[in-house]
Order: C-alpha cells, then structure tokens, then sequence
C-alpha cells in the first residue's frame, strides 16, 4: 500500500501467515480478534488475517481469492482503529470536519447517516478532516481533531441527493452500492469545539438533547471506535478515561435526533441553527 | 448453552404482542410495563450488536457474508449471559449460510415459539405497517426470493422467503425445538394459548401472573399506550403499530382476486394450520 491513512503506519501484505502465530498472551480474546496492549490479530473469514504491532506496524495475509476492495475497507476501518488506539489517539465512530472556523465531530452508530450529512456540510463551504473514523489528541488543556488521509464513502442514494456527479466514482465494493466520494481535506489538526451524537427516531420532526455530567461522558464513551478492543488493553482505556474526561468539562455535546425519513439538507440545517453554527 | 429462545414469525403475526406479554409477565409491578421494556427481547438481527461483537461494519459486508457470522455471534451472546435465559426476537426463516451452518445454532438454543397468522391478515396488516401497497405485499407474501432490511436499515439482512416456505422452513427443521402458535388463538383462547407458551418455554407458571399479564397486554390498552407514549418499531410512515388486530380483516380490503392469488400459493401450508378447512373453505 503506497500510502495509508495514518502517517508513519508502515503497511507490509505477507504470502504466508509465519508472522501470525504468536505466543503472546492475550488480555481479551474476542469472536474476530486477539488484543493485548501493543499486539492485535484480527482474522476475517475468507479475506485476510491482519496485525497490528505497536502502533506504527500493519501486517496482512490476504486468503485466496479475497476481495481485494474489501482489505482496503477493513485496512482503512476495523485495522485502523486497532493502529489509533495503540496510539492512543482516542478514535471516535465519527465524521469530523471544520466549519466556520469550528471543528466538529458528527458521531452515531453506522448507518445514522454522519457521513451524508457531513458531506452536505462540506458542499456548504466545510472542510473535512475525517471520514467515519475521527481521532483526537490532546496539548495541555486544547482538544484537537487529528487529519487522516481518509476518503468519504456514501450510498448511491445520498450521493444523488446531494447532487453529486457519480460518473468517476468508484464502488467501495463490487458487490455495494456504495462510492468513495473524494473531498479535499484538511491536513492540520484543528482544535474540537463541538461533538454532536446523530440518532434515528420514528418521530417526524427534529429533537435535541444537550448532554451533562455522567450522561455525557457515557455517551462519549459509547461513542469511541471499536471500544470491545480496550477490553485487551487496559492502560490505554485507563488514559482514555481521563481524557474523554477533559472533554466532558470542556466541549459541549449534543444529541441531536433526526427522523428516519428525512432529506439530508434538512438535517444539516437543523444541526447547523441547533447549535449555532 | 442452551440459553437463547428465539421468539419467531413472519412480520405482523402476534410477536410483539407476545414480547409485550412476556415482559408484563415477568413482572412484579400491578401496572401494565411501558412498551419500551419489550426491549429485554430485542431483535436477533440487530447492527449495532454484530459491529461492537464481529468488529466490522455490518454494512460494509453483503447479506450472505453477515449470515456467516450470526452463528458465533449467537454463540458469543449466550455465553456472555451463560446464567441466564435470553429472549431474541427473530423474522428470519430458519436458513444456512453459505458455510452450510444453521444461522441460529442448535448449541445456543433453547427452544423456538413461532407465530403464525392467516397469511391474509399478516398481509393487510403488513401493508399498514410500512405503509404500502397491498398488491406489493402479496407479490412479498410470494416472493421466494423475498428478505427484509440490510442495506442501512439498522438491521442485518433476513432472509424470508415466502409466507409458506418461512413457515415450513421452521417446521421442516429438527435441531430447535419448536410451539407454533396461532395468533388467532391467542386472541380466542387467550389463557390456554399463553399458557401453553410459558409451560413450554419452561418459565415457572401462575396462574394469577399470566391472567394478569392478558390484560395488561391487552390490544386496546395497547392501542392507548401506542398513542399516548409513542412506540419505538413503529415505522415512521406507519400511523400505528398496533393497529386493528382482529380476526378476518382482510375481508375489508382484499378482492377476490387478491385472495385467490394468497390462497392458491400457500394453500397446503394455510390448510395444515387450520385456515382452510376439509372441504377446501376458508376457516377466518
């Protein structure tokens, strides 16, 4: 791979699985994947057998006949957030962006729709900084959204919503009606100062709830990458928990819930009224 | 271990209704439970569950693909929670996946109650639910190739094929045990029906409990609950989830031409249930 989302990561495909056995101790052993501090396997069926080695290391054995397309998701996904939690780069489920100056993190379980709306932000004028996986790091008392070398993904439906031409576009697989959709985005870090948590209801019109005390940092804790990995490393969840923390006392956080039918613009424009943007 | 019932059926066959039930019965309170705690029963095809489990984004994955994982998925639930019985709400027909494995494994389960209705109801009461077109759902009702959610829809992919091959691929099955239950029969022998379900599924019987869990999941309360509070599995462009419930509606909005097409395609299947009778009538 000529170069992979998250700088410095050296990304090697090996012919055979010699570098996958190991005699490590797990501390959490998991359907898919073993986890300890410094060391994640992750094995999916029929594509490839990955690992993760102190943060800065990506090894994979592709199975026979798998999609390659497929690799490069789970590389850039499941992998990716093994990489950024050896960093301890709190990774959060979520699309990050800068808009008017403020840096914003749209999180929400997958298939809550963060990236088509972060993509209408960004056809109004927004930056994008990441798709789908969102990264902060910390300086003193500043929070800051880390840039990955990311590309957006969207349903063919969003895309036409959204007005977006699909002829060049390329399928994120074969078999899925799904696009990368490219964006410029921003290569420096930005200072968060807003997280909104995107939710679906049945309900027909637009609700929000501002979050306080433990019910916000449980739901910044909810809302962190593949978190069943912290469960194999106990120090990084013991940092993250200071740190999700800091975020609590200093950056407001939203729920906003949006209807299950709904156009894409009109959840932006609540969002940006909402919270002032 | 065997810790997992699954709670089966075609869409709009009683389900819910026996969730509601259920969570009425297990409780201690002298009020009916607020719809939200059918929760405690909630859908084996849920998303969210399979990313935080199988760590990869179920959407991401095919509908097949996600099927190879749903037996150790279901493994790995009732393992966590080996102490207890765990409830799961299930449309799937009973199917293997590409691997050739059961998606719901013998070793995790306990037993299976599957509901079934006349499939002319379900179907009228189907169209109301997603607000569609009725001749639209009988083509599904027909459909072999038929399945519900994927794609973004927050739940995995279920497979159903049509009406009568859900049911038979249930029936046709030896590694679950299985009750069917008539929906019909929980709303004319509601004591008897209800029992027979808590006898089976082994949870301790009393008589007072399950009197008082009838009515408090009675379908008019419900209907107040629904309309007062708001359901959460209502579908946004359904007006209700709990909607007529009675016996025979599709008497109100089928054509003869529309019943034929049900009636001819699940004939065997509606008659070895009690919906067509010996001499080839209609029993609802």
């Amino acid at each position: 791979m000529k170069e992979y989302l998250i700088s410095g990561v050296e990304v090697i495909t090996k012919q055979s699985h010699i570098d996958f056995q190991t005699k490590n101790q797990w501390m959490f052993s998991g359907l898919t994947f073993n986890v300890s501090e410094k060391d994640f396997l992750f094995d999916v069926k029929d594509v490839a057998i990955f690992r993760v080695i102190d943060g800065n290391k990506v090894l994979f054995c592709p199975y026979s006949g798998a999609d390659q397309k497929f690799i490069e998701l789970i590389l850039n996904g499941s992998v990716a957030g093994a990489v950024l939690h050896q960093q301890q780069k709190l990774p959060f489920h979520g699309d990050s962006f800068v808009y008017k100056n403020k840096g914003v993190i749209i999180c929400g379980c997958s298939g809550s729709g963060k990236s088509a709306v972060t993509a209408a932000f960004c056809k109004n004028g927004a930056q994008l900084i990441s798709d789908d996986i969102s990264p902060i790091s910390f300086r003193d008392m500043d929070i800051f959204l880390e840039p990955l070398k990311t590309k957006m993904k969207l349903w063919d439906d969003s895309i036409k919503e959204l007005d977006i031409s699909n002829e060049c576009l390329k399928r994120i697989r074969p078999a899925l009606n799904k696009y990368y959709v490219p964006h410029q985005t921003d290569r420096e870090k930005h200072q968060l100062d807003r997280l909104i948590i995107l939710g679906v209801h049945n309900q027909p019109d637009y609700r929000t709830q501002k979050l306080f005390e433990f019910e916000k940092y449980n739901a910044l804790r909810s809302q962190i990458y593949r978190k069943l990995y912290l469960k194999g490393m106990p120090e990084t969840e013991k940092k993250y928990f200071k740190q999700l923390l800091q975020i609590a006392q200093s950056i407001d956080v939203t729920m906003v819930w949006r209807p299950k039918i709904c156009k894409i613009h009109e959840t932006m424009d609540f969002i940006k009224e909402t919270l002032a943007l | 271990m065997k810790n997992i019932d699954w709670l089966v059926s075609y869409p709009k066959s009683g389900n819910t209704w026996f969730r509601v039930f259920l969570a009425n019965y297990q409780s201690s309170l002298n009020h009916p439970v607020s719809l939200d705690k059918i929760l405690s029963a909630p859908v084996a095809g849920n998303t969210l569950v399979f990313e935080d489990i199988i760590a990869l984004d179920p959407f991401e994955l095919t509908g097949d693909e996600a099927d190879l994982y749903r037996p150790e998925l279901y493994k790995s639930i009732s393992a966590e929670k080996s102490g207890d019985t765990l409830f799961r709400k299930v449309h799937d027909a009973y199917i293997l996946n590409a691997d050739n494995i059961p998606i719901f494994p013998a070793s995790v389960s306990k037993e299976a109650v599957y509901f079934i209705r006349n499939p002319m109801d379900v179907c009228v009461s189907f169209a109301n639910h997603d607000a569609d077109k009725i001749d639209k759902k009988i083509t599904f009702l027909l459909d072999e190739k038929a399945y519900l959610a994927g794609k973004k829809s927050g739940q995995l992919r279920q497979t159903m094929m049509s009406w009568k091959s859900h049911v038979q691929s249930w029936k046709n099955q030896t590694e679950i045990p299985v009750l069917f239950v008539r929906y019909e029969d929980m709303i004319q022998k509601p004591e008897e029906t209800f029992g027979a379900i808590i006898r089976f599924l082994d949870l301790e019987f009393d008589i007072l409990r399950l009197r008082r869990a009838i009515t408090f999941s009675n379908f008019k309360l419900l209907q107040e609950m629904e309309q007062k509070n708001g359901f959460k599995e209502r579908p946004q462009k359904c007006q209700h989830f709990f909607w007529k419930g009675k016996i025979g509606n599709y008497r109100d909005y089928l054509s003869k031409d529309q019943i034929d097409r049900i009636v001819e395609y699940n004939y065997d299947t509606m008659k070895e249930f009690g919906y067509i009778d010996e001499s080839g009538a209609l029993t609802v």
